[in-house]
């Protein structure tokens, strides 16, 4: 191919790329947007209603506002268990910043009997729900634990973190994106 | 993560076995790679760290955590290519004939990542009423996943039963040409795409611009030879 023929060439196809680019435009804003709730990074977090083991209610949607940590375990889980004080020390120290933890018992695949001693052996301050059907569980499409999920004050899920244990580092530097 | 890993083992491997074709022995080859990689893995923690100094300076010993996600990708990137950039002029390798021999590597990491994308659910299509839409994240999307690794699969097959160009650096080009054309294409489909100027898919931009580069580089070559 001569060498007029090729830039010839290369400029169609720049041209139609160009093209491409302008008419698959998505002039409506209609990419994930966080229309949609879904457990996964860009979608608003799927709201959901539980209570502690004191009966006191939550429901995430009126945490709107505030950057949440949704963190699912159960007392079974080593790196669960692992990653609680890190988590506890994070909470402390942003509480006053408009940080709230979220620590939902997967219940229904635990022994509800072992919850109350969990948080008292690690001293934990922050709301502990209980998920006695697995409904918040399944919304939340759970795969394993612990599963992490760091939301910020608009209710959009900015990330998810399967697995464990987390480190106090990975912790600040996620809290410190939704605190913004 | 695992097919990515599963990905990066096939394409060294089918890499291997052309590179001779390519001027490169195999030692070297497999030095290059794996100085890159373990720059890659170093580099993506030192690059992560030095953009969250704050965080630690008050817990230090997150710098060894086995977290992967404290990890900077695009620092990585960087580290890998400097480090192999200078293994390569200290070893006497040519620049163009070890980008050809590791054209298979690429062209194998591309698909692992279509692979891995499907798996976790990540880089997902918008919503679609195609038949072959997918449900996805409770919207029946474009199967861009899918999409993804079958068109690097094309790419890949076209590269590798092409008949051998011995003008250095061409094959690398076109398989970064095709690559980037796809991903033009592709992220049109996409559900996740960064917004810019009025709807503007940013990666789109990006991938026109890198499309223009290679064309640019593509001619360079040519008139090189």
């Amino acid at each position: 191919m001569q060498k007029s023929q090729r830039i010839i060439l290369y400029l169609l196809i720049l041209i139609a790329g160009a093209s491409w680019v302008v008419i698959s435009a998505d002039t409506s804003g209609a990419t994930t947007s966080g229309a949609i709730p879904a457990p996964q990074a860009g979608f608003a977090a799927p709201n959901f209603t539980l209570k502690t083991p004191d009966g006191t209610s939550y429901t995430l949607a009126e945490l709107r506002g505030q950057a949440v940590l949704i963190n699912l375990w159960a007392t079974w889980c080593p790196p669960c268990r692992a990653e609680m004080p890190a988590i506890e020390r994070m909470y402390q120290e942003y509480k006053d910043q408009g940080f709230i933890v979220l620590g939902l018992n997967m219940t229904y695949q635990d022994d509800p009997l072992k919850v109350a001693p969990f948080t008292q052996e690690y001293s934990l301050t922050f709301p502990i729900l209980l998920d006695e059907t697995g409904d918040v569980a399944d919304i939340y499409q759970l795969r394993s634990l612990p599963t992490s999920l760091f939301i910020g004050r608009d209710g959009i899920i900015q990330e998810v973190i399967v697995g464990g244990p987390m480190s106090e580092a990975l912790l600040r530097t996620r809290i410190e994106q939704i605190l913004k | 993560m695992l097919l990515l890993f599963a990905a990066a083992w096939i394409g060294l491997s089918l890499a291997e076995k052309r590179a001779e074709r390519h001027g490169i022995s195999r030692d070297d080859l497999n030095n290059i790679t794996f100085y890159g990689l373990l720059a890659f893995v170093i580099g993506g923690r030192i690059s992560f760290i030095l953009q969250n100094v704050a965080a630690f300076t008050k817990s230090p010993i997150g710098i060894i955590s086995i977290n992967p996600d404290l990890f900077d990708v695009f620092g990585a990137l960087a580290a890998a290519f400097i480090v192999a950039f200078v293994y390569g002029q200290r070893s006497g390798m040519s620049f163009w004939h070890t980008l050809d021999a590791l054209t298979p590597f690429f062209a194998v990491l591309a698909i692992g990542s279509g692979l891995s994308h499907l798996a976790a659910g990540t880089a997902f299509g918008k919503e679609t009423e195609l038949p072959w839409g997918i449900n996805l994240w409770n919207a029946t999307r474009h199967p861009t996943q899918i999409y993804e690794t079958l068109a690097s699969l094309l790419i890949f097959g076209l590269l590798w039963f092409k008949k051998h160009d011995p003008r250095p650096g061409i094959l690398f080009l076109t398989f970064s040409a095709l690559t980037t054309g796809l991903q033009l294409f592709i992220q049109a489909f996409r559900g996740d795409n960064t917004l810019i100027f009025s709807g503007l898919r940013q990666e789109q931009v990006i991938a026109w611009v890198a499309l223009a580069v290679c064309f640019a580089l593509i001619e360079y070559r040519i008139q090189k030879q």
